[in-house]
């Protein structure tokens, strides 16, 4: 027998498979996290981390509309915008209120903070969005 | 109140970035520990590496202007 013998194979971890009702209560934490930051973790009954989370990604929207950051929309032949919209959208009410309430949704790109204003609001949008899968997954029990 | 928070905030390139780096750290912090003293840690970790690292970058590219 050789001494180099194969190990033993790893074996395959197991994910817990949740429950339909689970799953339900999952995507509705998930909704209302998109709705408002930290309202899917309210929902699921961590208000403190809800109000930290809320905070910090309102915070995060303001200070890219004072910075005179846009609020993208896709444009023909400028395909990146697409993911920049999207991008945006994630931050959910925030973005929608937003747009019906600023005179200038474009931004200022003649404004010396223009950048950073759009960097703060993609990122505003994109935490919110890893706050969603956050909460579907403390809902169905991946995360403690 | 975005334009009092524009006001609050002074169009300074390190204070934006400061702030930015603050928030970042303060939500992954949040997202990645569960424990206080495990979120405090990486806090300061990411904090620091975004800092440091952007200054870093930029004396990097001091002797390349434009």
């Amino acid at each position: 027998m050789s001494e180099f013998a194969s190990p033993p194979p790893i074996p395959e971890p197991v994910l817990p498979q949740p429950a339909p009702r689970s799953i339900a209560k999952a995507l509705g934490a998930a909704v209302l996290a998109w709705i408002f930051p930290g309202l899917g973790h309210f929902f699921l009954r961590r208000p403190r981390t809800a109000i930290l989370y809320a905070v910090i990604v309102t915070a995060t929207f303001l200070l890219g509309l004072s910075f005179q950051g846009r609020l993208y929309t896709p444009e023909p032949g400028q395909p990146l915008t697409i993911l920049a919209t999207f991008a945006v959208y994630g931050a959910g009410l925030l973005n929608i209120v937003a747009r019906l309430m600023s005179s200038n949704p474009n931004g200022s790109i003649l404004s010396v903070t223009y950048e950073y204003g759009c960097a703060y609001l993609l990122t505003a949008g994109l935490m919110n969005l890893l706050l969603m899968l956050d909460a579907y997954d403390i809902a169905v029990g991946r995360k403690p | 109140m975005t334009a009092a928070l524009g006001r609050l905030v002074p169009a300074d390139h390190f204070v934006i970035m400061a702030i930015y780096a603050l928030l970042i750290s303060l939500f992954f912090a949040l997202l990645w520990r569960n424990e206080g003293r495990e979120r405090a840690a990486l806090f300061v970790k990411l904090f620091l590496a975004l800092v440091v690292g952007a200054l870093a970058v930029a004396w990097i590219m001091y002797p390349f202007p434009s």
